[in-house]
């Protein structure tokens, strides 16, 4: 939406870009720290997820952003702005909540109008923004409705309604999916894609759901216990996930995790000694990594028991037994292997991934 | 049922039907037992408001008798009329209601909401109050009254009144405010509502329910106080409660004008509770389930 103006005539609007930047955010809840210095730069446009299991810090993280949550230290700056000490509804930003939070004694039209309502907006100009906005949801046809009187999915619409309404320079969506079920989280999912390109309108989504955090976001933060471990685009995480423990949170399933060892160049794993292409580095315990699709079963490598056969339709998992850890193996064709049987496993050199034990960071 | 050879479907469904309706029927039986046993002072009240004096006390009592609309004539314009009474009652039950919501509202809002320093102390103190036996009261605040010169007085009157209904309005209000979601206040100030019309718009409109039982609660204790408004009130500030006591002298008790009196101070009271009924009913339920209360 602003991108394309040009940029003499709009200096107004380019301040209300949506650029976010948090510096050092530490939040303390008595003795426990929730959030241990979050540093953070999203940029005007982008589609930005925080990723991170329940209790990570991302809905604090939001909440922060939104001025709803007081912090013990740090700054929010809103397009280079310090507006940390702002209300929250000083900050040009709108929310959608994992509650939808719709006001039950008001009609849809009514919720999806509060907001301009509350700036004194003209009546027609209401009127004619609160249909745009019902319209851009599909839910024009519900405006007489009550939120008690909506299925899940319209009370959704009529939340991100109320949201895009009056043209926030920031969303903010907390697990706004989480309460669909699985075939309307689905499609809702694209929607909302569409129609953040549609509007252009940077985007802070909470989710704990990886796989919706891949496919919806430009750019996703991974946090872990009040940290942001990794910042990046999906398939970058993807590809080079900067701990063991983002390893094993993204991926459906996640990455296959060993215990192994490097001694003189060559990598030793469950008893058999690898040489990768690349040298694996210091000498050390450390902890292999290997994507269920990277696996593949061959005549010779690394031992192992085939547990169980999951038939996908399209795809096999297969679930094998390698020195007692479960290693789970994505095959994209039947593989000729039963249950019970032992087979090998091989798997490309650059498929390995290599974490320190002890601190879990990659090599 | 019993005759012919009725289908299993049908017998089946004979049985379910006859074992409601006798259930139905019990119900009103034991229903209608209590209601007459709650009812019948009050009808019996009713029926003594249109006799005459002589009729009253007839024995034994007549059902039947020629009605009369002497007593609400005299009680309300003769020489011992009830009618400033009844007004006085207003002033106090009213004033006490309005004051009683105007601090009981915001407070029981705070209470609910803000994260206060001692709020969990405070909770219990404002229901502390609620402990003391209001007779153990009466001196101490008749003593204070008398030294501000507040005897005889409406203000003294509410006053302390509201020592007892603030309190237990804001307990009442509580319970309401937090079955309100944090979240819908969020949306609100997000929406750039501001703490006031927040509480204004999104907040009051949700419980207003317990508003209305929070008013009706308050203002019909109030209406009904004798105690305190037969003490600390006089010539001046003399409630219908008060001044019905008047008809029972040591020489003889006026039966037909008490009746008719207490009929005119009950009326408010019934209209009061049949238009707030629905609201009544599950004030009392509130907090029984999680969001039961409200719609």
């Amino acid at each position: 939406m602003l991108a394309g103006a040009p940029a003499a005539t709009s200096v107004s609007r380019e301040q209300r870009a949506g650029r976010v930047g948090m510096r050092g955010i530490v939040k303390r809840h008595g003795a426990f720290t929730a959030l241990h210095g979050i540093d953070l730069d999203i940029e005007p446009g982008e589609f930005f997820a925080l990723l991170g299991p329940s209790g990570s810090g991302k809905t604090t993280t939001l909440r922060i952003l939104a001025g709803l949550e007081p912090l013990n230290e740090g700054r929010v700056l809103l397009d280079g702005e310090d507006v940390t000490d702002r209300e929250p509804g000083e900050r040009d930003v709108a929310m959608v909540f994992q509650s939808y939070a719709l006001y039950p004694h008001m009609s849809v039209y009514d919720n999806i109008a509060f907001p301009l309502r509350m700036i004194a907006t003209p009546k027609d100009e209401i009127e004619r923004a609160v249909r745009d906005a019902a319209g851009k949801v599909r839910i024009d046809h519900l405006l007489a409705r009550r939120p008690g009187q909506l299925s899940g999915g319209q009370q959704q619409r009529c939340a991100l309604a109320r949201a895009i309404v009056r043209k926030p320079r920031l969303f903010l969506l907390d697990e706004p999916l989480s309460n669909l079920d699985a075939k309307l989280r689905l499609e809702t999912r694209v929607e909302l894609r569409k129609l953040q390109r549609a509007l252009g309108v940077t985007t802070v989504y909470v989710t704990h759901d990886q796989e919706e955090a891949m496919t919806i976001a430009d750019r996703v933060a991974v946090f872990m216990d009040g940290r942001i471990v990794q910042v990046g685009r999906p398939q970058d995480i993807f590809a080079r996930p900067a701990t063991a423990v983002v390893a094993a949170f993204i991926g459906s399933p996640p990455m296959n995790l060993l215990e192994a060892e490097v001694r003189d160049g060559a990598l030793h794993v469950a008893g058999v000694v690898l040489h990768p292409d690349t040298p694996p580095g210091d000498d050390g315990e450390v902890t292999l990594g290997v994507r269920p699709a990277a696996l593949r079963i061959a005549p010779t490598g690394v031992p192992a028991r085939v547990d169980l056969l999951e038939d996908l339709g399209d795809s096999t998992i297969v679930d094998l037994d390698v020195a007692g850890h479960l290693v789970k193996l994505r095959a994209d064709h039947h593989p000729n292997v039963k249950e019970g049987e032992s087979v090998h496993i091989a798997f490309a050199s650059d498929a390995c991934h290599l974490f320190d034990r002890r601190t879990g960071v990659r090599r | 049922m019993g005759s012919g050879a009725p289908t299993f479907e049908c017998s089946a469904g004979c049985v379910v039907m006859t074992a409601n309706r006798v259930r139905t029927l019990a119900l009103i039986v034991v229903a209608g037992a209590l209601l007459a046993v709650w009812a019948f002072p009050v009808l019996w009240a009713l029926l003594t408001s249109f006799k005459t004096e002589r009729d009253v006390l007839a024995y034994p009592p007549s059902l039947i008798f020629e009605p009369t609309l002497s007593n609400y004539r005299d009680v309300l314009f003769g020489s011992a009329s009830i009618l400033p009474n009844l007004v006085s009652s207003t002033i106090v039950a009213g004033a006490s209601t309005l004051l009683t919501l105007l601090f009981a509202v915001p407070a029981a809002y705070a209470l609910a909401r803000l994260a206060l320093p001692g709020k969990r102390a405070s909770g219990f103190y404002v229901l502390a109050t609620q402990m003391l036996p209001p007779v153990g009261l009466i001196i101490p605040y008749y003593l204070v009254l008398q030294k501000i010169g507040a005897l005889d007085t409406y203000a003294g009157l509410v006053v302390i009144y509201l020592t007892f209904s603030l309190p237990f309005a804001i307990w009442l209000m509580v319970s309401y405010f937090e079955d309100v979601p944090r979240e819908m206040e969020e949306a609100a100030l997000l929406d750039r509502a501001g703490r006031w019309r927040a509480l204004w718009f999104v907040i009051l409109p949700q419980v207003r329910g317990g508003i209305a039982v929070t008013t009706i609660f308050v203002f019909l204790n109030a209406w009904n106080e004798f105690l305190f408004a037969v003490v600390l009130g006089g010539n001046r500030v003399r409630p219908v409660t008060v001044a019905m006591f008047n008809f029972i002298s040591v020489e003889q008790t006026l039966w037909a004008k008490l009746a008719a009196g207490a009929m005119l101070a009950m009326a408010p009271v019934i209209l009061l509770g049949l238009i707030a009924q629905r609201h009544i009913v599950k004030g009392l339920t509130v907090g029984a389930v999680k969001g039961g209360g409200r719609t």
